[in-house]
């Protein structure tokens, strides 16, 4: 993706999480990740993606 | 021109409000010859920094009235910066610039100099009126011009008739509120602090953001250096805090101190202002109403993310005033001030695009932004490629793509370069004067640009070229050499950046507006003579034949 294309994924996902709103945000965010995971050549990239994004999230 | 109390009954054109664009504006016009009054409500300049980041854009239209050589001497010139998350770094931009360029990308100046220099260069330009503590009260359109009352210094109540009034009265224009003219648009709620404080600091002149940083968890901080050794200072206030307790001296010094105290800025500091402001993105959805235009805040308000204010208000200026000083010479029909409503409403568009996506981040709107700039920031940490969500996305000039004034251009001829709307690029060049750049010829007459390495094909352009006109209106013919001797009529272009920036080849010929904007370009066609006359006449005097047409 080049930097426009990200710009828009970074605008669409955050108006989608308004609009699902604050109680159905983490089951969106759950199945959005678990979509772009299985779609992973491999578990072993899919695992790395998931340790990377916990240890930012506990920053 | 006047003694403090005599007012005119009747002027060219009325500039409400003296701020910098009003100022500019009033240089400009002046510069070429019209006659302006100034009106302005406050008695001197504006306090606090305000508007504080002078784009490349904005230094080169200060340069057509002389301001520039003050600018630079003064302001603090960058060309990148900074951004963190909490303490650790994301991003380090740079802005595009060059060895011995003309202008850095970027000027930090208080706007209280700009409004001293534009105001030095409209006394400069001998044709223009300034009166401070001069409140415009009520504005009526008459056939013919326009009827402005306003209380004088003295407190007496005038009226003058005006041909032109340029609204210049910023974001609480008395002259939109006359007219019942409404900006569209959105405001968001996120409120940040401004704070200048006097500090002594060694530390290097570029844009530094923190975004939730140990001294302030939670917020965000920008800081720009600016001269007299004084710190611009933006922090993000909590949305649930009262914007009048925010302000107060003891809630927002302890932030600002505990910040210093994290970047190790330690020396003595004394605040010298403070004020809140939250991002706007407003416009008129026309700057022409009759013989009223508007420009500056008065027509828009952008976010002051990605500094596109007042630098956007400057363009404003540099678009209306020589089409202005052509209509009220003479030299054109006045439907041609329709094409300065065109070009800078399509320009706020694109300034209120960017300036919305930049508040976004920097003041998310909601949770969906709030939730996804927690996740950019850290994933930045690790990510190069998601950094680009933390771009300032600084101000850069517009292309007047839909502008009818452009000719249209021969893409199939040229693979680069700059065709109609888009502003005319920059090169070093060697002429009669030694070094110098191509940008300096623009800001007070058409330019032609001819590509060409034989100075008898001049000679023959020039016979076969209107360029008679006076003033504002006269076309100035450059031959663009790349090699050989520069003359009085000729430059030289010795490291080969215009006729590559150009796409030229050897005939090509561009039509430059006053305001440095390319109008035309051709190849070299048999023709191209009678085609930029032709260009030429149409901005001056046909367009009204041809919208009658349409």
């Amino acid at each position: 993706m080049n930097s426009a294309q990200i710009d828009l994924v970074y605008t669409e996902l955050s108006q989608c999480i308004a609009r699902v709103g604050e109680a159905k945000t983490h089951l969106f965010l759950a199945t959005l990740a678990l979509d772009l995971l299985s779609q992973q050549t491999d578990a072993e990239g899919a695992l790395e993606h998931i340790l990377k994004a916990e240890r930012l999230a506990n920053m | 021109m006047t003694g403090t109390h005599f007012f005119p009954d009747k002027v060219p054109v009325l500039i409400a409000g003296g701020g910098p664009v009003g100022l500019s504006l009033a240089a400009l016009l002046g510069q070429y010859g019209i006659q302006c009054l100034v009106l302005e409500a406050d008695a001197s300049w504006c306090e606090g920094s305000r508007a504080i980041c002078i784009s490349r854009r904005s230094q080169e239209i200060m340069a057509w009235v002389g301001a520039d050589e003050a600018l630079r001497a003064k302001g603090l010139s960058w060309v990148g910066g900074r951004s963190y998350f909490r303490d650790t770094e994301v991003l380090h931009f740079e802005m595009p610039s060059e060895p011995a360029q003309r202008f850095a990308p970027m000027i930090n100046i208080q706007q209280y100099y700009i409004e001293q220099y534009a105001d030095a260069a409209s006394l400069r330009a001998g044709c223009v009126d300034i009166r401070r503590s001069s409140r415009v009260t009520a504005v009526r359109q008459l056939t013919s011009g326009v009827q402005v009352d306003f209380q004088a210094s003295d407190g007496g109540s005038r009226s003058v008739i005006a041909d032109w009034l340029v609204a210049c009265d910023g974001g609480r224009s008395t002259v939109r509120e006359q007219l019942g003219m409404l900006l569209q648009g959105v405001q968001y709620e996120g409120r940040y602090v401004i704070v200048d404080i006097e500090q002594d600091t060694k530390r290097t002149v570029e844009r530094l953001a923190w975004f939730d940083p140990p001294s302030n968890p939670g917020s965000t901080i920008l800081m720009h250096r600016q001269p007299d050794n004084v710190w611009r200072i933006d922090y993000q206030v909590a949305d649930d805090e009262d914007p009048l307790e925010a302000v107060k001296p003891e809630n927002v010094l302890p932030r600002v101190r505990a910040h210093l105290d994290m970047i190790g800025e330690t020396a003595p500091w004394k605040p010298l202002w403070i004020s809140i402001y939250n991002a706007k993105c407003l416009t008129l959805p026309s700057y022409r109403s009759g013989r009223v235009l508007f420009a500056g805040d008065a027509a828009h308000l952008v976010p002051i993310f990605g500094v596109r204010g007042l630098n956007s208000g400057l363009d404003d200026a540099g678009n209306l005033a020589w089409k202005l000083a052509l209509v009220q010479k003479g030299h054109a029909a006045d439907a041609l001030l329709d094409s300065y409503s065109v070009e800078r409403v399509l320009a706020t568009r694109e300034n209120i695009a960017y300036g919305a996506k930049s508040t976004e981040f920097m003041a998310p709107p909601h949770r969906g932004f709030a939730l996804m700039r927690e996740a950019a920031l850290r994933l930045a940490l690790v990510s190069p490629r998601v950094r680009v969500l933390i771009n300032p996305r600084q101000s850069s000039p517009v292309e007047y793509a839909a502008s009818r004034l452009n000719e249209p251009d021969d893409a199939a001829a040229f693979s680069g370069g700059a065709r109609g709307g888009m502003p005319a690029p920059e090169a070093r060049l060697h002429t009669l004067q030694g070094a110098g750049h191509l940008t300096a010829l623009f800001g007070s007459s058409f330019v032609a640009l001819y590509f060409s390495d034989h100075p008898q094909a001049l000679t023959a352009l020039k016979a076969s070229v209107e360029c008679m006109r006076p003033g504002v209106a006269a076309l100035r013919i450059v031959r663009v050499a790349s090699h050989g001797d520069p003359d009085d009529c000729s430059v030289v272009d010795e490291l080969g950046q215009a006729w590559e920036r150009y796409d030229a080849g050897d005939g090509t010929l561009y039509l430059i507006r006053p305001d440095g904007y390319v109008l035309g370009r051709w190849r070299a066609a048999a023709d191209a003579a009678t085609r930029m006359n032709r260009a030429l006449n149409r901005v001056l005097w046909e367009i009204d034949d041809e919208q009658r047409a349409n």
